[in-house]
């Protein structure tokens, strides 16, 4: 197996006096996709926030590219994070906020034209994302996340929103981003997801992690 | 089929308890102790305007007058006028009831706020020409003259709600109003003034007449009103209610903060944009430019901004004219702000002038407001925190600098402040003013944790009271020599200058530090 990129050892998180995580031991390598499937409120999130820093561990270790994951900016140039929550500027259209991407990260993976295209935008290029819908705001969002650089991308249920036709998009795209390097895990309720992506499932159980596939 | 009263009865019957005697007597009560409340003051203010007023102070009292009027039906068109609870509007709006039937009530509540409105705007206008003789006439004039706009202004925002025609012209015949506010405002100290003088001593039969007519024809767009309630459309009233219902939900929340986003939204979610190329910025300057490039679509709010930098002069005019320091002659000799009204005055136009200057700058801080609010998209750019906010701050300084270098030579222009740079502090007061319009856009939500305080006006919670205070603070701390030499009024304005550019930077220099430190999410 080639470099571990995420590591994780032992890691328990409680929420509220109950134990959501409960010694997660989990590994992703260079280039590789995880899935993280299991039933609502069995800690995926958790998992995930814990892996972008934005929640520390009551016990045990995490490892993302090489040290622990830090809620700062010189991490976030490196991972990128899609989660549920508003991240759109006000006043400003989808083309303007993929243009934003590329003026302020360096080396764009694709230019806007190109992502306007992959996202299913082109027609709504004009429109501010609360013109939109849900499932559209999940593209710019997306689109977003994967304009820019980054070697590890951090996934909550990327599916929301999405029709079947584009969630079968996504994966070639994940799959793409996978093949130039980039490592991803995701938080899934979609086996299609999962599978198209073809990811490693991971499904967490009783608060601990299982690989399944 | 049953009727909208019987819908209503039926709700009610089944939310609340049946009233009883004590009921009546608490309403009896409560509206006895508030007559007695406001008794004392009415009739106070019955003997203040039973004089002969000021010619000069005339013309940006009017003004004044006829401003708070443009902006009552401005913020009832707003709001909708006509809008209906969520919960009638979720059930009763899309039901086959009466559409006018459902519309009653809330169409008679508009009608009553703005009859008091106008009542108020009506003893406001005659507070500022005064009353040589007849007072009971002209006051009873004034009060009809103000009703009949007010309630004719409003009649006409519901027929804009229910015709696309009306709406049309609604919005540039409130713009004319508030630009005859200003005309008056400017040409009452001057070619106006004899003309003011003139309508202040009319005969009161004259003003009566007048009255008569105005409400005859309130009359008339408010029976018109009344027919078309039933073709406003449904989507409008819905989008109405929704918005009242934010804002409901924010005032029991005591959360403003959560209406901000809901209104922002809706503005823009029915605008038709195009894109324009971003710019090429550095990094902390491009996420910057989105605050740059908002302000640019919305040029009428910047407009009434920089409309609303006349106020101060206009206040200070229909005050005495001047604004009378600590060194001031008529100050000499009295002890305490009660005892020196000139103080008193010059401390509110401070007050007034440094909130304005905040929410001037304020106006264009919603970058930092959303990466405070919703991180997501700050972790997806990923600039340094202090950077970008050093970024942010170019616009709400040169935003809130501009307002206060307008106010300032406005009171320098009109003779309220004495002849000087004056303007030159609002430019030195910029940093200061955006490092609070910052703070306030980057604060917390009311923590409703912190403890309720006893004091002789009664309960104060203090989560309430730290939120409303958050980015205040910096601007008071950080604009000390403005007000100080606005206070003193010195002969030489240079220390005051230096110390008010030092404390300026130095406010905004300790924000930007202070920003590496904060984490941006708690969990």
């Amino acid at each position: 197996m080639s470099e571990a990129i995420i590591v994780t050892r032992g890691v328990e998180v409680t929420l509220g006096g109950n134990p959501v995580l409960q010694g997660v031991d989990l590994e992703v390598a260079h280039g590789e996709i995880v899935a993280v499937t299991g039933p609502n409120g069995v800690g995926k999130s958790t998992l995930l926030r814990c892996l972008a820093g934005l929640r520390t561990a009551d016990a045990g270790e995490v490892a993302v590219l090489g040290g622990p994951p830090r809620d700062e900016p010189a991490f976030w140039r490196e991972v990128a994070l899609v989660a549920d929550e508003p991240a759109w500027y006000p006043g400003l259209t989808v083309r303007e906020h993929l243009e934003l991407m590329a003026a302020v990260h360096a080396g764009p993976r694709m230019d806007i034209g190109e992502a306007l295209e992959s996202f299913g935008l082109a027609s709504r290029a004009d429109a501010v994302p609360p013109a939109l819908s849900t499932g559209q705001r999940q593209r710019l969002l997306l689109a977003m996340t994967l304009l820019r650089p980054s070697r590890v991308l951090l996934l909550d249920e990327p599916e929301r929103g999405l029709d079947a036709e584009f969630r079968r998009r996504l994966a070639e795209i994940l799959t793409d981003y996978a093949a130039e390097g980039g490592t991803v895990v995701m938080a899934t309720h979609d086996p299609g997801l999962a599978e198209a992506a073809r990811s490693r499932r991971v499904a967490l159980a009783d608060g601990r992690a299982e690989t399944t596939v | 089929m049953s009727s909208a009263a019987e819908i209503r009865g039926f709700v009610r019957s089944r939310s609340r308890r049946p009233r009883s005697w004590t009921d009546l007597y608490s309403t009896g009560l409560g509206l006895a102790v508030v007559a007695a409340m406001l008794s004392q003051p009415a009739s106070a203010l019955l003997a203040a305007i039973a004089r002969q007023a000021d010619p000069s102070r005339m013309g940006a009292g009017v003004a004044l007058v006829m401003l708070a009027g443009t902006g009552f039906l401005a913020a009832a068109r707003a709001i909708g006028p006509v809008t209906l609870p969520p919960a009638d509007a979720a059930w009763l709006l899309l039901s086959p009831l009466d559409r006018r039937a459902v519309l009653r009530g809330p169409s008679g509540v508009l009608l009553a706020i703005s009859a008091v409105a106008g009542a108020v705007l009506g003893v406001g206008l005659l507070a500022v020409l005064g009353t040589p003789d007849h007072t009971g006439v002209r006051l009873a004039a004034a009060m009809l003259l103000g009703v009949a706009a007010a309630t004719g202004g409003m009649a006409a925002a519901v027929l804009a709600q229910a015709s696309q025609t009306w709406n049309t012209w609604a919005g540039p015949a409130i713009a004319v109003a508030a630009a005859l506010a200003v005309a008056v405002a400017l040409l009452g100290s001057g070619a106006g003034r004899r003309l003011l003088a003139a309508a202040a001593s009319a005969p009161p039969a004259a003003g009566a007449v007048l009255a008569a007519m105005a409400a005859a024809l309130a009359g008339l767009l408010v029976r018109r009103a009344r027919r078309v309630l039933d073709r406003i459309p449904a989507g409008t009233l819905l989008d109405a209610s929704v918005g009242r219902g934010h804002a409901a939900g924010a005032a029991v929340a005591v959360e403003p903060g959560s209406l901000t986003w809901s209104a922002e939204d809706a503005h823009w979610r029915g605008r038709t944009l195009r894109s324009r190329r971003w710019p090429a910025l550095p990094a902390p300057m491009a996420p910057a430019w989105q605050d740059w490039r908002r302000l640019g679509r919305r040029p009428g709010r910047l407009a009434v901004l920089f409309a609303t930098a006349a106020l101060p002069a206009l206040i200070a005019r229909t005050g005495g004219g001047v604004l009378e320091g600590m060194t001031a002659a008529g100050v000499k000799g009295a002890s305490g702000l009660a005892g020196t009204p000139g103080l008193l005055g010059v401390s509110l136009t401070v007050g007034l002038m440094l909130v304005g200057g905040l929410a001037a700058a304020a106006a264009s801080t919603s970058g930092a407001r959303r990466d405070g609010d919703n991180p997501a998209l700050a972790r997806l750019l990923a600039v340094g925190p202090r950077r970008i906010l050093a970024a942010r701050a170019l616009l709400p300084g040169l935003l809130g600098g501009a307002w206060l270098v307008a106010v300032l030579a406005g009171l320098t222009v009109t003779g309220a402040l004495p002849a000087g740079p004056w303007w030159l502090l609002g430019a030195a007061a910029a940093p200061a003013l955006a490092a609070g319009a910052l703070r306030m856009a980057r604060r917390r939500p009311v923590d409703h944790a912190m403890p309720v305080i006893d004091t002789p006006m009664g309960a104060m919670p203090t989560g309430v009271l730290v939120w409303a205070l958050t980015g205040v603070d910096l601007v008071v701390l950080g604009c000390l020599p403005l007000a100080a030499a606005l206070l003193f009024q010195p002969a030489a304005l240079g220390g005051f200058l230096a110390a008010q550019a030092l404390s300026g930077a130095a406010v905004l220099s300790v924000s930007v530090l202070r920003e590496g430190r904060r984490r941006r999410d708690p969990l």
